[in-house]
């Protein structure tokens, strides 16, 4: 039970460093402003069904990339159903973006490396 | 199961039961956002089923109420609103902190905000008065119904915005969001909701309110700020023995030159005690307007009537993120605003009375 508590408590600490990241990197390739569900959307194709984060737990995160001001966002009517809120990355967005990556490459390489030689049995 | 989206916020708002409102309310149009995109991307022949099956898979993606809940708390704990205070972790000295305050940023808002709310006042007072008093006349003609309901929406919309300058101004969390409405229940019950929701009423409360607000707002601050500039620039500019520093009552009130530091040193002292006072009447002036402009959204959960709501059960530790949510709202007692304002007022009484003393 307690292993149990202490995996998703692992699990909810890790999703939550990479959410910003991987929301980030989506904007950063866009050609357009992009709305939350299509963002959502862009993020399921790019992983094949192996989506690692709820969809919903997304938009805290680009709310909070926007209050940093790595994001703008703008909120435009649509034809059906409630007005769209469409997010761009700012300057300093994509500034951001280069020094997470690099930050993101030496702690991968840092963690695979402490984990060699761990085994399974 | 999840009959339908009002149904899923319906669950929604009771996880963040407990946190900020504003948070609710930006969590809340945020899903419905999603659900409602992602329910109109469902392809036809799978429509045919009923709006509950569909929303299976699509819910299943976004998250359950419970998890989305804990995500939005989470993120709000590290997210802080413009201009938020940073908590000290040392208690700085009385005198750091009195002098300090001059690069605050929290005051300085305060301070315009207090300022700009005469402007504000008299809008919103000439707006909810006209608006009020044309609907009820107009009610006994046809046109009376939809210019009230039109009233009433502008009302809600002017809500947002004074709640967007709190925000900025005073750094108090206000919504972001606009005021999720149910937009499945035919026209004539949104304009139903529209009357009945308390939330309509006491913004409007907070209009007609923030007049007399503004204005002693206004009134005390020019008076105070006027008054400590005239202290510190008057004698400097002319030289105290042939500028009078203070006129009252007719009356002239010379400083002898020995005096003249004391003087420019007071109003410097009644100066940052103003903007003491501008920060501690701002947070305040802030809560006023959250408790009328954002409230509690129980005028929601009347309007959508015949949902039947399940009691979620509660996850792994969704007790303690309340908890947690609830402490961070928490504010500090004002202590030291509090008397620094009493502060103040003995020095202008104090000032005041040297001058009636030494002018004969």
């Amino acid at each position: 039970m307690e292993g149990i508590k202490a995996t998703k408590k692992f699990e909810k600490e890790m999703k939550s460093g990479t959410a910003s990241l991987v929301l980030l990197s989506v904007l950063a390739k866009a050609k357009d402003p992009m709305y939350g569900y299509l963002i959502a959307k862009q993020i399921e194709a790019g992983s094949e069904g192996t989506s690692m984060i709820k969809q919903g737990a997304l938009y805290p995160v680009l709310r909070s990339l926007e209050s940093s001001g790595l994001l703008e966002s703008q909120v435009e009517p649509s034809t059906s159903g409630p007005p769209r809120r469409y997010y761009e990355i700012t300057e300093l967005g994509r500034k951001s973006l280069l020094e997470w990556m690099d930050i993101w490459g030496k702690i991968r390489d840092f963690v695979e490396a402490s984990l060699q030689g761990v085994s399974h049995d | 199961m999840t009959e339908s989206i009002e149904a899923y916020l319906v669950k929604l708002k009771q996880e963040l039961a407990g946190s900020d409102p504003a948070i609710t309310q930006d969590a809340l149009a945020d899903a419905e956002e999603h659900l409602r995109n992602a329910l109109e991307q469902v392809p036809e022949p799978e429509k045919d089923g009923s709006e509950a099956e569909a929303l299976i898979p699509i819910i299943e993606r976004y998250g359950s109420p419970e998890e989305i809940a804990s995500a939005y708390r989470e993120i709000e704990t590290l997210t802080q609103p413009a201009l938020a205070e940073l908590k000290p972790t040392v208690e700085k000295p009385f005198l750091n902190r009195f002098f300090s305050i001059i690069t605050d940023a929290r005051a300085w808002g305060a301070l315009l905000y207090l300022i700009l709310s005469m402007i504000t006042g008299i809008v919103y007072f000439t707006w909810a008065i006209t608006g009020l008093s044309l609907s009820l006349s107009l009610l006994v003609l046809i046109i009376g119904l939809p210019f009230t309901a039109l009233f009433l929406l502008s009302v809600r919309s002017i809500a947002l915005v004074e709640g967007r300058i709190v925000e900025a101004l005073l750094g108090v969390r206000m919504p972001r969001r606009p005021f999720f409405t149910n937009r499945q229940a035919g026209w004539w019950e949104q304009v139903k909701a529209l009357f009945l929701e308390k939330r309509t009423w006491t913004a409007m409360t907070y209009m007609v309110l923030q007049l007399p607000l503004g204005m002693i707002y206004f009134t005390v601050f020019i008076t105070l700020i006027a008054l400590s500039l005239g202290f510190i620039v008057n004698p400097l500019l002319f030289g105290s023995p042939n500028a009078p520093v203070i006129n009252f009552g007719g009356q002239a009130y010379y400083v002898t030159p020995e005096l003249t530091p004391i003087v420019v040193a007071a109003g410097l002292i009644l100066l940052l005690s103003t903007m003491h006072l501008a920060k501690f009447v701002g947070r305040q002036h802030g809560m006023i307007a959250k408790a009328l402009l954002v409230g509690s959204h129980r005028g929601y959960e009347d309007s959508i009537e015949g949902i039947r709501v399940r009691d979620s059960n509660s996850m792994e530790d969704p007790m303690e993120m309340k908890e947690q949510a609830k402490n961070e709202i928490e504010e500090r007692p004002p202590l030291f605003a509090v008397i620094l304002a009493i502060a103040i007022f003995v020095v202008v009484i104090g000032i005041t009375l040297f001058f009636f003393l030494t002018s004969s």
